[in-house]
């Protein structure tokens, strides 16, 4: 969708969508509720919901921030204490390498 | 660490090809289609030939080594003859084509003269020929092992690199110098082009000496690229030309 | 262009596709595969895996001949082309050496060349106590007899089967392939005068990277998480494990499992197998050969006698399978008769008589081994042992064997024995020509083969003729198989008149020898086999390595061609055909309840006179019970496991230095930026040079 040929309402609408989306466990809304939306909400010149497609962005990295942080914590945890772990992680893994503790 | 032995035949047997191909080929959508089309029928002459090397290899005594022998040699003359009967049935089309495609352009500048279809269908055929001639030895070359466990020389991929990067450019300059002499009707033209295929292919009859077969190659490659560079257009004064304009340059700055 | 010539072009580009794939020429020039190799692959049990393993895409180092110490020095300090693939003869293939590279970083895998005898002083890379936490002796039984304390059964013993090496260790075998490495090597790694060789050198690359990690409590568990919750599930370990062979001497209904009233049996056991530090390799000549040929040949021995004067008791052949990864046969028969899953149970047992390692005496020595803690608390025990120790010394008299027991405080030595003494207190006897430590100096070792046990033939003879050949060996185990078969006869309750009918025959030992040690394809083994049995007989020594089951029908040939002679020895011919053979329910007299039906070739001779053999030989499965209770960190039970695999490879080549890779990449840069450079500047100046005198621009714009 070409946002330039969208009205300002529906912008603003379709924004809130994604960012409540995202509270869903999915993450990858508030990443493309930021890349979509953030020329809208910074570089364009004001408008009326600029404002609020502002929050949306603005809260949407912040959520989106905090998913990296917590995944990325959690996968170096999980590869580098796999091995001690044994059978917790073994029920943990969707897929078990092979040849490999 | 052999990876860089496949970057490195990979750059020696395709750069040249691959500059060629951005700076000269990839801004223009037909030169693209006639290099493309060029290459596809290079491999249509490819597998007529193959299919012959196939039945008469299943057809013979797999034994007699002196008749295989007579046969790849018959082999590589077939497959020559075959590569140049499609290169001329390629001008025919492109010939027939050309007029269409000028017809049915609405602006002047996409309109492409017969030399430069030359080039471009030549360079297609180059750039196919190389990679049938190199893919494998490539893929091999990523290692871990190199050639010469058997006493063969281990400059193999970089001189089978160059060899490829040979033919490539000669496929080019054939290109040039065929569709020139079908152009004039000047029949030893491409008498003189089918025989020097034939010399080069039969060159690499006499592997496993391969830095042997690569001096008379490159030989044959530099007169080529001098008689393509003419029948393309060049002359002397062109460059002499060239070169005083730089000199002036040089001195008016 | 219709339909059917796309097809065409279809079908004939394909063809010529497999052609280009199929026939690499360039990959020829570079490797030459080495096919007559075994690699040492990974082991697991409860605790702790072993043997070796490469890394996913195989390990690669340059070759280096180990030939004097300076080499070990080179190749683990000096040597500037770490990581070294070693190539090494038998003789530097021990323990220390084996530990030095294992904590040593700088090497890429091993391959031995393995000759066809063995060092004399002595190799075994198994431990000093084989089976040593499951046989019967343990805090609870005879507490100072536990791991060894008394008697280190297998002296020479350097554990190298149960390291654990992070690199692969392939054997090859002396032959023209070996020649080939050795002449690349010397060709190539040699420097001159002992410089640094100059490049290209040869280098080999071993793969064989194995799927299970850790423990057989960790690949099983993967395994039942993998076949619950994938979705292509991969197996990475199996638990090793065959069949057990057995047969009464009289039938015994198997409709009815578990104890039989009336019923008292004479069990007479030996094992079936044997292990190296090289997977699938195990002759094993001394250390299970000499034992079940001794157990065949008296079967043979007996049955005649036994028909005419059938002895009061039943005696029972058993032989146990996977015997030198902690009992699993023997575990498993004793589980199954505790279970009331066997024929008899425990109670029906009268008493064991084992055959261990017999066929290595020194003179006319051989030992009477019993369990002194059964004999001690157990006075009607000890009274049953020594009335077998009696029965046993008096036939060895007639026979000029001269039998003799070990200290009376001296443990059993490793047996399956020890498998029932667990479970209950049985009577028994193991037979073996060692008085403490093993006389085999090569136990589980690759040289314990025919040559070791002098099974020998004049260089002149035709395989036939070989076949036939009595030699020394087949004799001495002729008379310890006599001594068995009456021993059992009277511990059966047998008449002491009828003793000399009982002789084992030497002709007949001498072929199973040549059988089970040169080759089992020979005219012998195919007079008593079924013809259409085509993947059973083999024009090499069986190997002995119990292994795991490749598909789950598949039973070891080593396992049917025992059941295969037994069911000959003890059963009889019948006139059934060959399909009433395969089911001979209805026919007058036949039962498959009592008995088994083998369809065999018969005739020792060219012309095949096929007929069906009925016996009482039959086989159950010998898988420790530990997979069956899924206690996969069992202290009781076997618990091995052997790891899967996809590749098992090894090449060699010639490696290009390191100089020359980068020379071949500058160059192409160099290449690349030139092409780059010039054609950029000439098709600016295109219009220039390609003089519109003639019409037209020329090669580009």
């Amino acid at each position: 969708m070409n946002l330039e040929r969208v009205p300002n309402e529906e912008k603003l609408s379709l924004c809130r969508k994604y960012y409540l989306g995202g509270f869903a466990f999915l993450p990858f809304l508030w990443l493309v509720n930021v890349v979509w939306f953030f020329k809208e909400a910074f570089v364009k010149p004001a408008y009326d919901e600029q404002p609020q497609i502002k929050t949306y962005v603005k809260r949407s990295a912040l959520g989106l921030l905090f998913w990296i942080a917590v995944l990325t914590t959690w996968i170096t945890i999980f590869q580098h204490l796999r091995g001690q772990w044994g059978e917790v992680s073994d029920y943990l893994s969707f897929t078990i390498p092979l040849g490999v503790e | 660490m052999t990876l860089a032995v496949f970057f490195g035949c990979a750059f020696i047997a395709f750069g040249p090809a691959f500059a060629l191909f951005i700076f000269t080929i990839a801004k223009d959508p037909l030169r693209v289609i006639i290099l493309i089309a060029g290459a596809f029928f290079w491999l249509l002459s490819l597998l007529l030939s193959s299919l012959v090397w196939f039945i008469a290899v299943k057809a013979s005594n797999a034994e007699d080594t002196s008749l295989q022998r007579g046969l790849l040699i018959f082999g590589v003359i077939f497959s020559v003859l075959l590569q140049e009967v499609f290169r001329y049935a390629y001008y025919r089309i492109l010939r027939k084509a050309n007029e269409g495609l000028a017809a049915i352009s609405d602006d002047d500048s996409s309109t492409i003269s017969v030399q430069q279809m030359a080039y471009v269908a030549g360079l297609g055929f180059g750039i196919m020929s190389g990679a049938f001639s190199m893919i494998n030895i490539l893929s091999d070359s990523l290692g871990p092992g190199t050639v010469g466990i058997f006493g063969d020389s281990q400059y193999y991929f970089i001189t089978s690199a160059f060899m490829t990067l040979a033919l490539t450019l000669l496929h080019t300059f054939w290109g040039v110098v065929f569709f020139e002499g079908c152009e004039k009707s000047r029949w030893w033209v491409i008498g003189v082009v089918v025989t020097l295929h034939l010399v080069v292919s039969c060159l690499s009859l006499l592997n496993p000496l391969y830095s042997g077969s690569l001096p008379p190659v490159y030989v044959i490659m530099v007169l080529m690229a001098i008689w393509a560079f003419f029948s393309a257009g060049g002359s002397l004064s062109s460059i002499t030309q060239l070169c005083s304009r730089r000199m002036s340059d040089v001195n008016s700055s | 262009m219709g339909p059917g010539f796309a097809k065409w072009i279809i079908t004939v580009a394909f063809c010529w596709l497999i052609q280009i794939a199929s026939g690499n020429s360039v990959e020829q020039k570079i490797y030459v595969e080495l096919n007559n190799t075994v690699p040492c692959v990974r082991l697991l049990n409860a605790t702790h895996q072993m043997g070796c393993q490469s890394s996913i895409s195989g390990n690669t180092g340059v070759l280096h001949m180990l030939e004097t110490d300076s080499d070990l020095d080179i190749i683990l300090r000096t040597g500037p082309h770490a990581p070294y693939m070693v190539l090494m003869d038998a003789g530097f293939f021990n323990s220390s050496i084996m530990l030095r590279m294992k904590n040593s970083t700088r090497i890429a895998g091993v391959a031995v060349v393995i000759p066809n005898s063995g060092p004399l002083e002595g190799f075994s890379p198994h431990n000093t106590c084989p089976n040593q936490h499951t046989g019967v002796y343990s805090d609870s039984y005879g507490p100072r007899l536990a791991d060894c304390n008394g008697t280190i059964w297998n002296r020479l013993g350097n554990g190298l089967s149960f390291e654990d090496f992070k690199f692969p260790i392939f054997s090859l075998k002396d032959d023209n392939q070996t020649g080939v490495i050795r002449k690349c090597v010397s060709d190539h790694n040699m420097g001159v005068n002992g410089s640094t060789p100059a490049f290209p050198l040869c280098a080999m690359q071993l793969f064989s990277h194995m799927h299970a990690v850790t423990s057989t409590a960790t690949c099983m568990r993967r395994n039942d998480i993998q076949n619950n919750y994938s979705l292509n599930p991969e197996t990475v370990c199996d638990p090793l494990g065959d069949y057990n062979v057995w047969a009464p001497l009289r039938p015994i209904n198997s409709t009815e499992k578990g104890h039989k009233a009336n019923e008292s049996v004479v069990v007479a056991a030996t094992r079936l197998d044997g292990r190296t530090f090289f997977w699938d390799i195990a002759t094993g000549a001394e250390g299970t050969v000499a034992g079940f040929v001794t157990l065949l040949a008296a079967s043979q021995a007996l049955k005649l006698t036994a028909r005419q004067a059938p002895p009061p008791r039943n005696i029972l052949f058993a032989f146990f399978q996977g015997e030198a990864f902690d009992y699993i046969g023997s575990s498993r028969m004793v589980y199954d008769m505790e279970n009331n899953n066997f024929l008899i149970d425990l109670e029906n047992v009268h008493s064991v008589l084992e055959i261990g390692q017999v066929g290595l005496r020194r003179g006319s020595e051989l030992w009477l081994h019993t369990d002194p803690v059964s004999r001690r608390n157990d006075t009607s025990v000890n009274t049953e042992v020594e009335k077998l120790l009696k029965n046993m010394t008096s036939v060895a008299a007639a026979l000029s064997l001269s039998l003799a027991e070990p200290n009376a405080t001296q443990p059993l030595p490793p047996s399956s024995f020890q498998r029932f003494l667990r479970s209950r207190q049985i009577p028994g006897v193991v037979l073996a020509d060692h008085q403490s430590a093993f006389n085999n100096r090569y136990y589980e070792s690759v040289y314990d083969n025919a040559a070791y046990l002098n099974v020998t033939y004049p260089s002149d003879l035709t395989p036939e003729e070989q076949l036939v050949f009595v030699t020394d060996t087949a004799k001495a185990l002729a008379e310890v198989a006599t001594l068995v078969a009456r021993s059992l006869y009277l511990q059966a309750g047998g008449e002491d008149s009828q003793l000399d009918n009982i002789t084992a025959d030497p002709n007949i030992v001498t072929q199973l020898l040549y059988g089970f040690l040169i080759q089992s394809n020979n005219s012998y083994f195919r007079s008593l086999t079924n013809p259409e049995d085509k993947s059973l007989l083999e024009s090499q020594a069986p190997q002995y390595y119990v292994g795991v089951p490749i598909t789950a029908n598949t039973i070891k040939r080593s396992t049917r061609m025992v059941q295969y002679l037994l069911a000959n020895y003890i059963g009889n011919p019948t006139s059934l055909n060959q399909s009433k053979c395969q089911d001979p329910s209805g026919m007058p007299g036949e039962s498959k309840e009592l008995y088994s039906y083998l369809w065999v070739r018969g005739a020792n001779g060219s012309e095949p006179s096929p007929f069906c053999v009925r016996s009482t030989v039959r086989r159950t499965h010998a898988i420790s019970p530990a997979f069956e209770l899924k206690q996969y960190d069992s202290q009781t039970y076997s618990t091995w496991t052997e790891s899967r695999w996809k590749l098992i490879r090894a090449r060699i080549f010639l490696v290009a230095s390191h100089e020359l890779e980068m020379l071949t990449l500058g160059v192409g840069l160099a290449v690349l930026l030139l092409s780059l450079f010039v054609t950029y500047f000439v098709s600016t100046k295109a219009d220039l040079i390609f003089a519109p005198a003639q019409e037209s621009t020329g090669t580009a714009y």
